[in-house]
């Protein structure tokens, strides 16, 4: 087990078989989100919200593409069995303690969107001596800094004067998000020998 | 004991949330406990750890909530929490003395915990701290945090380092930053680091309160201190009764990273001079020496030790 991906291949390149894997998981929750916003952006009254709202689809949608483009992709059997089960983990959960469905539904998809942005640090993975030009590399830092900014405006909802009536539901299902995407990270990495917080 | 939860790294349990921390040392000697700055991580007091040992001290070094090992809680961090969580730690350490040390954010918090609990402890020492946001350091404050917010950790790594370490310190570094950048990059998170900074939303001055420290207290202040300059120390020394100021040469706010063999030595003797009796704090000010084990220096009489310029004191 290493904190980082690898070893690199000869030509220097994150192997394909762990491109594909970690590939697919960040393919899988950024769709969700995009799919989930998307029913947001349509359903949604606040009108001050549609800016943001909209920008988030559009650079979702960019991460999404940016790795179809940018990994690449090898066999990789397990993912019939992994992909339905992180499929399953995107879907909304309204929050408990919030009587309006809808209100319950928005925060539930905020509280994915941080722990998303929060705990998934693409670039963190990549060695020290790591390939700086390689396409698949490129992409997990341009992911991992565009999440500290897309997060800023889960930030802003999620602690908004809004949600104080509601501070303990709202933390509460931030926190539930964030241990469930860490633990689904974490296994991902594990399966491919990656194990975080060691080594560093 | 239940609030060890760890395996190979000992935890503490404050609510629902894990400290991780590190106790070295005779557990019957008195005890230094040491709080991180902001974007710091319990393996920078490394150098500390190993010189206050072998003077005889126990050495408690732990992540503050929201720092490496310990829990980033999502949301809202709370600066009681911390102190919460200190105060765990010093009872875990038993009846010998205990001295308390922090830097910034570390020492803010380390403020607050001599303010409740004064008693708990044999002294206080206080590095880069501010009881209170200045104008300057609530915009700079922001400024870093929009910052983190716009361009994540490495930026504000990079408006920190400048800030906060000398040239003689950097000069050297320059081909290597991006190395040294590296592990405080790895072990903060933007959100976790943005939520420290957030706590000071709620926060209060604790100027009010100084008077009521009754243990002696070291000030440690670096000539050059961009961030909390001498004036912000100042406020502590007039306020803390038994306290004195130390201005470490040609340093800035970070000299705990950049002079830890002349800090080490600082914070031993002040503990050593407390246990002894020998200790004045007298709201002295004073000037450390250049090299570690020599002796301080009083500021020059006459002198007002908040100028740059060598200009005389006006009485008040």
């Amino acid at each position: 087990m290493s904190a980082f991906l690898g070893p690199l291949d000869a030509t220097g390149r994150v192997p394909p078989q762990q491109q594909t894997r970690v590939a697919t998981f960040l393919l899988s929750c950024h769709a969700a989100m995009v799919r989930q916003l998307a029913i947001a952006l349509a359903l949604q009254t606040k009108a001050a919200w549609h800016t943001e709202l909209n920008s988030q689809l559009y650079r979702e949608s960019e991460i999404v593409s940016l790795l179809l483009r940018a990994t690449s992709w090898a066999p990789d059997p397990e993912l019939l069995f992994l992909l339905p089960s992180w499929e399953t983990a995107w879907l909304p959960r309204p929050t408990e303690g919030v009587a309006d469905r809808a209100q319950a539904f928005i925060i539930d998809m905020a509280a994915l969107g941080h722990a998303l942005h929060a705990v998934i640090r693409p670039a963190a993975l990549l060695p020290e001596s790591g390939p700086l030009l390689d396409p698949f590399a490129l992409a997990l830092r341009k992911i991992e800094f565009e999440s500290n900014r897309l997060i800023q405006a889960q930030i802003l909802f999620l602690k908004s004067a809004d949600l104080l009536p509601f501070r303990s539901a709202v933390n509460a299902a931030v926190e539930s998000r964030h241990a469930q995407v860490r633990k689904l990270w974490d296994d991902m990495l594990s399966g491919i020998g990656v194990e975080r917080g060691i080594d560093r | 004991m239940p609030d060890l939860v760890g395996c190979f790294m000992p935890f503490l349990a404050v609510g629902s949330y894990r400290i991780r921390y590190e106790l070295d040392g005779p557990e019957a000697g008195p005890a230094y406990v040491l709080v991180n700055g902001l974007t710091q991580y319990a393996e920078l007091w490394g150098g500390y750890r190993d010189a206050l040992m072998a003077r005889g001290f126990r050495v408690a070094t732990f992540d503050l909530l929201g720092q490496g090992a310990s829990d980033k809680p999502a949301l809202f961090i709370s600066q009681d929490d911390q102190v919460a969580a200190l105060a765990l730690l010093i009872d875990r350490l038993g009846d010998a003395p205990v001295f308390l040390g922090g830097i910034s954010f570390g020492g803010l918090i380390a403020l607050r915990y001599a303010i409740d609990h004064g008693d708990r402890i044999a002294g206080l020492a206080l590095m880069s701290t501010f009881a209170e946001l200045s104008p300057q350091l609530l915009l700079l404050g922001n400024a870093l945090r929009t910052g983190l917010i716009l361009g994540g950790t490495g930026y504000l790594q990079d408006l920190l380092l400048p800030m906060n370490l000398s040239d003689a310190w950097l000069g050297p570094q320059l081909g290597n930053l991006e190395a040294i950048k590296r592990q405080g990059w790895l072990t903060n998170d933007v959100y976790a680091l943005q939520n420290l900074m957030e706590s000071f939303l709620e926060f209060k001055p604790l100027t009010p309160q100084l008077h009521s420290i009754g243990v002696p207290t070291i000030i440690l202040n670096g000539e050059f201190d961009f961030l909390t300059p001498r004036a912000v120390h100042d406020t502590l020394r007039l306020q803390i009764p038994d306290s004195a100021l130390v201005i470490i040469p040609r340093a800035f706010h970070a000299f705990t990273l950049e002079k830890p063999a002349l800090t080490a030595h600082l914070l031993s003797g002040f503990a050593e001079d407390v246990l002894s009796g020998k200790w004045k704090g007298d709201r002295s000010v004073w000037i450390a020496p250049e090299n570690p084990g020599d002796p301080l220096i009083p500021f020059p009489r006459g002198h007002d030790h908040l100028r740059a310029i060598p200009a005389h004191e006006v009485s008040p």
